[in-house]
């Protein structure tokens, strides 16, 4: 037993221990309440954020994409809806009996209903639909509709796929759509402030993206944005009832430029040989036609096509993915002499009255070296005008040879050679316009004075793409101003260019085509079959683009065996003449001759465009 | 009137302070688990149940004299250790642990009986041993704690083990354990941390203390609770999102709502407020508690007020530190909050023990 005075040492001793102890608790009471405090307060917003986070979900809407008119406001593409049957998996108890019962109506396939049948816990676990069947026909949709009743469970759901009405005409033009990768996915969601991550993709969110044309050029215009449906989830992830719904914003509709009766013309004048057209409206630098040939089925390709089909295509010797019309390059041969001619008078090295005696062929005087002209004999004593009309090489040649190389370059830059004349094209081409540096540069030589010379008649290095042909055509047409060119109508961010010329006059631009008509009105003009086949003036230059060099024509018969060797037929031409609207550029892979073969197609691409106003 | 009325009121023995508090928190309680739980009325009611037997059982208990618990302790500690043996024999095993002894009314928690016994026997085994407490004494009460611990901690119940530890050992510093004493285990207790890591716990109670070192190492595994926890506290704000509002407890994201995480549900609904409101009743509590054992009547009823009102204390802050990731995650329920019947009974009993313990004095002194 402990005494009185030990009780009341034991009360303190007591006392101070339990403070001790409070104290201690006290202190950890505090630690608590600022840790919610910061907890609740400090952090609220993250933790408010993560809250949202967790219990909700969205599930996108797709939208419409934008329909796709010509400049007549006929559509060229749309969207065709397609009808799907779809289950909800956490109303059916047995799904088994009701696939077999749905099979008594709709055929099913194997696959669709082994397919079901493997996701179909996981889905109804999580309340999500399923597929069970694709693309129905419409007798299978009024078989269904008519028992509805029986499958509450089960309905058909609409989705588009992209139409376009004239599958090979627009091919290179429109181009195709498809469904596109996580990478590019993210990045859409991204722009779209839809944060990927708490998105659920349903089967009917299949995502298409613009891959080539303008479906890819316009395809943030195109596309629209997603709406959402807000769903409350709880931890497993099941959707239990919905929040909130943002509608789709479809995409905006395309009015483009292009012209669906010049472009089928077009299409079908090619006729499947290797080529490209493309027309031009003058004044406003909208493209009209734009095809390149052969082409491809584009719906096919959209909405699904065998692989050994696509190997087919892929495999073709003719490329017929190859887009001609912005990506071939092509030398502009004769075609050139217009931009050639202006250039002198310009510099003042020729004016129209200056002449040469043309023996059919130019000496250059450095290394006596030849340049042959395409007719023997020559064209005798000749002047610019004539020069064009009758295409003689060695007007050219000599100009050429007088010229400064960088000064001719820098003058034909103007016309579009070299340079992107497109502000919406799908990967246009720069083509190439060469100078000593470009060649010292790739093919570690220095720069002859036979070169330039080559220039003069648009061939050696120089070359360009049919598009680049079509602005050079319009340049000449317009007297050296012109937009750039665009698919679409209106564009406010036109982009002019102006030829700041020193010494031409519009005389000079009013002779250049007058000797371009004369190419095909005068009796001498290379192009004089094509004078019946319109019924206004057309100005116009042909052009044979040599892929083989030959000294005779006896040569040329013996390469000319091999489809390959044969000269590229190319021709640029503007109409109607005084007043100019449509400028046109074709190009045709061994045609042979401009103004044969190139020639009847852009005068029919013409036709369409000025004889249907 | 008045003079039967008062003649009544000396008769009882009643601590109106302690009365009224552990009332409106067993209120507030029900009001929370109701939300808690999902809206479920058989578990709101089954808990009201348990609440007003609770409180009569409190009332009872602190009419008798705390001789009659002094005298008994042992008794009753042995009674507790054998529902304890019991237990493990017949229990009803629950997730892997035998915790449970099914009395067909009412499934019992046997570790929640002898939490309660242990404190009253130690103080009573120390109250008359002269100061400092001797070695022996010292080495006698740490056999018993650590027996009784290590009963409940092969169940396993982790939690509760660790409380009746913390528990006993407040009863012995209180009584005068020697400072050199406590130096020395605890140094001891230092030095073999490593050797309890990989010999005593385990893996998953390993896990749980990684986790709560970087609960962000794996926040959808072993650190979900932690995480949704903290979310679901953070995103009350401080007013919360009002009663049944609470998305995170609502849609399951939130572990053991109606137990280990009850607080988590009150302070999403509730927000700071609330939880301040709530650990204020506790605060007051722990304060009347405080007061209430310096002004007992002898040695045997400081100690026991002490250790029990500490053992409360313990427990109130294991399940807060829990449930804000400051300690690991244990088993603990949220006394007088929590779902569970033997935990708020067990409470109920050692608050009846406190108020004999604080109201009953000496005929002497009267």
């Amino acid at each position: 037993m402990i005494d009185l005075n030990e009780t009341i040492i034991e009360k303190k001793n007591f006392f101070n221990r339990l403070v001790f102890v409070y104290l201690f608790f006290g202190m950890l009471f505090l630690f608590f309440l600022y840790r919610t405090f910061s907890l609740q307060v400090s952090s609220f917003t993250d933790y408010e954020i993560a809250s949202l986070e967790n219990k909700t979900r969205e599930i996108l809407i797709q939208p419409r994409r934008g329909i796709i008119y010509d400049r007549n406001r006929k559509i060229i593409v749309n969207n065709r809806p397609s009808y799907n049957l779809i289950l909800k998996p956490s109303q059916i108890d047995n799904i088994d009996e009701h696939i077999e019962m749905i099979g008594n109506y709709i055929e099913l396939s194997e696959e669709d209903t082994l397919y079901t049948k493997e996701n179909f816990k996981r889905k109804a676990k999580l309340n999500r639909e399923l597929v069970l069947k694709k693309n129905l026909s419409m007798e299978e949709i009024a078989k269904f509709e008519s028992r509805r009743y029986k499958f509450p469970a089960t309905f058909v759901d609409e989705r588009y796929s992209r139409e376009n009405l004239y599958s090979e005409i627009f091919s290179h033009a429109v181009g195709y759509v498809g469904s596109l990768g996580d990478d590019s996915l993210e990045e859409i969601l991204n722009d779209q402030n839809l944060r990927s991550k708490e998105t659920i993709f349903k089967y009917s969110n299949g995502y298409i993206v613009g891959k080539t044309g303008l479906e890819n050029t316009y395809d943030k215009k195109l596309r629209g944005y997603f709406g959402k449906k807000i769903y409350e989830v709880d931890a497993s992830g099941k959707l239990l009832n919905e929040l909130k719904e943002i509608p789709a914003k479809n995409g905006e509709d395309l009015y483009t430029s292009l012209d669906i009766s010049s472009q089928i013309i077009a299409y079908e004048q090619l006729d499947k040989r290797r080529g490209a057209v493309v027309a031009i409206e003058i004044e406003t630098g909208a493209i009209v036609t734009y095809v390149s040939s052969p082409s491809f089925p584009i719906n096919k390709i959209t909405n699904g096509m065998s692989q050994a089909d696509f190997n087919q295509l892929l495999n073709d010797k003719d490329k017929p993915f190859f887009d001609r019309a912005g990506q071939g390059r092509y030398s502009p041969a004769s075609t050139i002499k217009p931009a050639i001619g202006l250039y002198g008078l310009e510099n003042k090295i020729i004016d129209w009255e200056y002449t040469i005696d043309d023996p059919g062929f130019f000496v250059l005087p450095e290394d006596n070296r030849i340049y042959r002209g395409w007719k023997k004999g020559g064209h005798g004593n000749i002047n610019l005008m004539d020069a064009i009309i009758e295409s003689s090489n060695t007007f050219f040649f000599s100009l050429a040879y007088n010229s400064e190389i960088d000064e001719l370059v820098n003058h034909l830059s103007h016309f579009g050679f070299g340079k992107n004349v497109c502000i919406d094209c799908f990967i246009p081409d720069d083509g190439l316009l060469p100078n000593p540096e470009w060649k010292m540069n790739t093919l570690n030589f220095g720069w002859f004075k036979g070169d330039t010379v080559n220039m003069g008649v648009g061939q050696g290095y120089l070359s360009a793409t049919p598009i680049q042909l079509a602005y050079y055509s319009a340049f000449l047409a317009k007297k050296g101003t012109l937009n750039k060119f665009s698919f679409i109508q209106d564009i406010n961010t036109t982009q002019e260019d102006t030829f700041m010329s020193n010494n031409l006059v519009d005389d000079d631009w009013k002779n250049i085509h007058k000797s371009m008509i004369g190419v095909i009105e005068n009796p001498k003009g290379t192009a004089g079959r094509l004078r019946d086949l319109k019924n206004y003036a057309v100005a116009a230059k042909s052009g044979t683009v040599e892929l083989v060099s030959t000294e005779t024509k006896e040569d040329y018969q013996i390469i000319r065996e091999v489809e390959g060797q044969r000269d590229h037929a190319i021709i640029i031409a503007f109409a109607p003449m005084p007043n100019p609207k449509y400028a046109v550029s074709v190009v045709i892979e061994n045609g042979e001759s401009g103004g044969a073969v190139a020639g009847p197609v852009a005068i029919s691409v013409l036709n369409s465009l000025i004889n249907n106003e | 009137m008045n003079r039967l009325f008062n003649s009544f009121k000396s008769r009882i023995y009643f601590d109106q302070y302690l009365f009224i508090s552990i009332t409106l928190l067993s209120i507030m309680g029900l009001v929370f688990l109701y939300s808690a739980s999902q809206g479920n009325i058989e578990t709101t009611v089954k808990q009201s149940l348990f609440v007003v037997l609770g409180l009569i059982l409190m009332f009872l208990l602190s009419q008798i004299d705390p001789d009659f618990y002094k005298n008994n302790s042992l008794l009753f500690l042995i009674f507790s250790i054998v529902l304890i043996l019991i237990t493990m024999i017949f229990g009803k095993e629950v997730n892997g642990a035998k915790r449970w002894l099914d009395l067909g009314f009412f499934t019992l928690q046997s570790s929640e009986i002898v939490k309660i016994a242990l404190p009253v026997f130690l103080a009573a085994y120390l109250y008359d041993k002269p100061l400092p407490i001797s070695l022996l004494n010292t080495l006698i009460s740490m056999m018993v704690i650590l027996i009784i611990v290590n009963l409940v901690r092969i169940q396993p119940d982790l939690g509760t083990s660790l409380v009746i530890f913390i528990a006993g050992i407040y009863v012995l510093f209180l009584a005068g354990l020697s400072w050199r004493f406590i130096g020395i285990s605890f140094g001891t207790f230092i030095l073999s941390l490593p050797f309890i890591w990989n010999n005593f716990l385990e893996p998953f109670q390993r896990q749980r203390i990684l986790t709560l070192l970087d609960p962000n190492a794996d926040p959808y595994g072993s650190g979900w609770n932690i995480t949704q926890s903290k979310i679901a506290i953070g995103s009350g704000g401080i007013k919360g999102k009002g009663y049944g509002e609470g998305s995170q407890a609502h849609l399951d994201f939130l572990p053991e709502t109606e137990t280990d995480f009850i607080f988590s549900v009150i302070a999403e609904e509730f927000g700071f407020i609330g939880a301040c409101i709530l650990i204020s009743t506790f605060f007051f509590i722990m304060l009347r508690c405080f007061f209430l054992a310096i002004n007992a009547r002898d040695r045997f009823c400081r100690l026991t007020i002490g250790g029990l009102s500490l053992l409360f204390i313990s427990t109130i802050f294991i399940n807060l530190a829990m449930v804000v990731g400051i300690i690991p995650v244990v088993g603990m329920p949220l006394p007088f909050i929590s779902k569970g019947g033997s935990s708020l009974l067990s409470f109920y009993i050692a608050f009846g023990i406190i108020i004999s313990m604080a109201t009953h004095k000496k005929l002497m002194q009267k």
